[in-house]
């Protein structure tokens, strides 16, 4: 990998870091959120300061540069992250529909009740 | 038995009252009306003619309207919930029927179909039908003829799926995954008229990407369901 992506990639994930921690400072997200993200950014970092081993690797598994491999872990990891937040989304979605399911009954119970008392 | 007619309604003012009419003239079941947060005055309407509904605060589609029609029924002890259009497509004078067959235990699921003893007629939309009783009969070997019929009648067994399993929607992959739960379904012939206001909740555009689900539903989800032990 040249130095100037190194640099970048340090750069980014620095970025990426605080980021991550000031969000949780502010409170506007939650910590098990942002583990993944954290775990992400000190992975890069590391990967672009000791490059070695990954372009060790890389090479064995047959890519045509180092970056390629950088490039596809990251694709990945990304990936992984959009299938859990739409499993989130699901979810969440989910638990609205009960709340707006209860609501509906209960508003319902309630004018019967109201009813009945006249 | 019991009976607990649901009649989901988005944006039905001008049919909701012939509806209801419809249903109190011709059965002696109870229903309610399944207000899906309509944005026109539905809820006035019903309110004015003492209508029994429940009101939704968020729209969340027919699905979520039918899931709710069914924790309903389960909540006041209904035997039997048929799922009946709001937007007066559907004759309450068949309902009976589909009760009759119930209660007299030919199946779980009794299903108002247009094309038990008529023929389909030729139009893309049929030919969607067509594909989804195709579908079915590959899947589970059963073969029924309107898949996409609204007009459906569920007994406890089916009401108590539908509130363990909240991925039930009332449209065809759901038949799949009752015929693999081994619940009996049984087609009764009925006449449905054409819509006469408002629009549906199937528009032409969203035909397409209606029939993709159905297709993913019933042949990678539906067809792999384990009956209960």
């Amino acid at each position: 990998m040249t130095l100037t992506l190194r640099i970048l990639l340090i750069v980014c994930s620095l970025v990426s870091f605080v980021l991550c921690v000031t969000k949780i400072k502010q409170a506007k997200l939650k910590v098990v959120n942002s583990v993944m993200w954290m775990i992400g950014s000190v992975l890069l970092i590391a990967v672009s300061i000791f490059s070695s081993p990954i372009e060790w690797l890389a090479n064995k598994l047959g890519f045509m540069a180092p970056v390629n491999f950088v490039f596809l872990i990251m694709i990945g990891f990304l990936l992984v992250q959009t299938f859990i937040d739409n499993i989130r989304i699901s979810s969440l979605n989910e638990k609205i529909k009960e709340l707006d399911h209860y609501i509906a009954l209960k508003e319902h119970e309630d004018v019967v009740k109201n009813n009945d008392k006249k | 038995m019991k009976v607990l007619i649901i009649i989901p309604a988005y944006n039905e003012a001008q049919n909701i009252e012939k509806t209801v009419k419809d249903v109190m003239e011709n059965t002696n079941y109870d229903y309610v009306i399944i207000n899906d947060c309509s944005k026109d005055n539905t809820k006035e309407v019903c309110e004015k003619n003492n209508f029994n509904i429940v009101s939704l605060p968020i729209n969340y589609g027919l699905t979520s309207g039918i899931q709710l029609g069914m924790k309903y029924a389960k909540k006041y002890g209904y035997d039997i919930a048929i799922q009946f259009d709001g937007d007066g497509q559907h004759q309450a004078k068949y309902l009976k029927e589909l009760v009759n067959q119930i209660e007299k235990e030919e199946c779980n699921i009794a299903i108002g179909s247009r094309f038990v003893t008529k023929k389909k007629p030729k139009s893309m939309r049929m030919f969607g039908s067509m594909l989804l009783t195709l579908a079915i009969k590959v899947t589970t070997g059963k073969k029924i003829s309107d898949p996409t019929s609204g007009m459906r009648a569920y007994d406890k067994k089916a009401i108590d799926e539908f509130i363990r399993n909240a991925s039930l929607t009332p449209e065809p992959d759901t038949l799949v995954y009752m015929l693999k739960k081994k619940l009996k379904i049984k087609e009764i012939q009925v006449e449905m008229s054409e819509r006469e206001f408002g629009e549906s909740y199937l528009k032409p555009l969203k035909s397409i990407e209606y029939m993709i689900n159905m297709f993913f539903s019933i042949i990678f989800i539906r067809s792999i369901t384990r009956k209960n032990k």
